[in-house]
């Protein structure tokens, strides 16, 4: 499945080409590299190959390794409602790995002088620094029933990841019984890491609830989800966006 | 892209890549005023990005997040 990323840069008086060109050119190269590896569209992708048993572990590129130990953490923070190797057709790390790769590609800019910057990979968005000095980013989050419309606005310190299947039909499996069921129609997860959020999302938009509660309890991540009837629920501190700008505390 | 100062008085996307279906081309002529409507909508909220289900290629034509990247709002 292709898709689209797309990086947002910001500094005060402009951006050099010559100079950020680099950055972002390592920026791509990073995606393309870990697409290269794990995306599970491409038959001879490493994990494609550890699926179907042709390599071990050990003989996959260290970054999957890296990604099925957080993915292992995932699952235990989730309640095993973020479940990779209940996946059919084998372990399949796919919901962590595109906020993971988008939140390491955006890393790659860090270097680059800028005031801010954002990544969006189809919808997980991850951030550093700010818009424009005394202002945070302000994230968008879409109604799942009118996805031109915006639910809500949050203001975004590091990175929110939503699930959802209004985009592309029921993909979402419930590791419990397999089934292509959803209990909410949009689930949305803040949070210091996009992969981590993005595998959270998953979990809540399966269970709903259950892992919003176990989100509640974890430190530094937030939460909502949106119901078929549109109605919302969070958990206690979600940092949703008053109207108007907002100045960085 | 028209621009008064600070204010966005009017923004047009030309056509969507659709592949060249006549029936989704008529769909996209329907459509595309809604999403430029829409877009300047988000941009009046004062926000720098869209957040939602995770969008194919050809999804993200389509999506608020497209058309505040291809407006270059």
């Amino acid at each position: 499945m292709g898709t689209v990323v797309t990086f947002d840069v910001y500094r005060r008086g402009g951006i050099d080409p010559t100079e950020f060109l680099a950055f972002l050119a390592r920026a791509v190269d990073s995606l393309h590299h870990d697409d290269k590896v794990f995306s599970t569209w491409k038959p001879e992708s490493a994990v494609n190959r550890l699926r179907r048993g042709e390599i071990t572990l050990g003989e996959a590129p260290a970054e999957v390794t890296e990604v099925l130990e957080a993915c292992r953490h995932a699952r235990e923070v989730s309640g095993g409602w973020f479940d990779p190797w209940a996946m059919p057709g084998g372990v399949d790390p796919t919901g962590y790995v595109k906020g993971w790769a988008a939140q390491r590609a955006l890393d790659e800019l860090r270097g680059a002088g800028l005031d801010g910057a954002m990544v969006n990979a189809a919808g997980d968005i991850a951030c550093f620094g700010v818009p424009e000095p005394g202002h945070v980013f302000r994230v968008g989050v879409v109604r799942p029933n009118a996805p031109l419309e915006l639910a809500c606005v949050v203001e975004l310190r590091a990175a929110i990841a939503t699930s959802g299947t209004y985009e592309r039909g029921a993909h979402l499996v419930n590791p419990g019984s397999g089934e292509h069921r959803s209990a909410v129609a949009s689930a949305s997860v803040t949070g210091p890491d996009l992969g981590l959020a993005d595998a959270l999302a998953t979990a809540l938009c399966v269970a709903g609830a259950p892992v919003l509660s176990l989100i509640d309890g974890l430190a530094n991540y937030e939460a909502f989800t949106i119901d078929e009837r549109g109605a919302l629920c969070s958990t206690a501190a979600f940092p949703f966006a008053h109207s108007g700008a907002s100045r960085a505390s | 892209m028209n621009a008064t100062g600070h204010q966005i008085t009017k923004v047009s996307i030309g056509s969507l890549n659709d592949g060249g279906n006549p029936q989704s081309q008529y769909i996209d002529q329907q459509a595309i005023p809604y999403l430029i409507q829409q877009a300047m909508a988000a941009h009046g909220a004062n926000i720098q990005g869209v957040s939602g289900a995770s969008y194919t290629s050809a999804g993200f034509e389509r999506s608020l997040q497209g058309a505040l990247t291809q407006l270059g709002l």
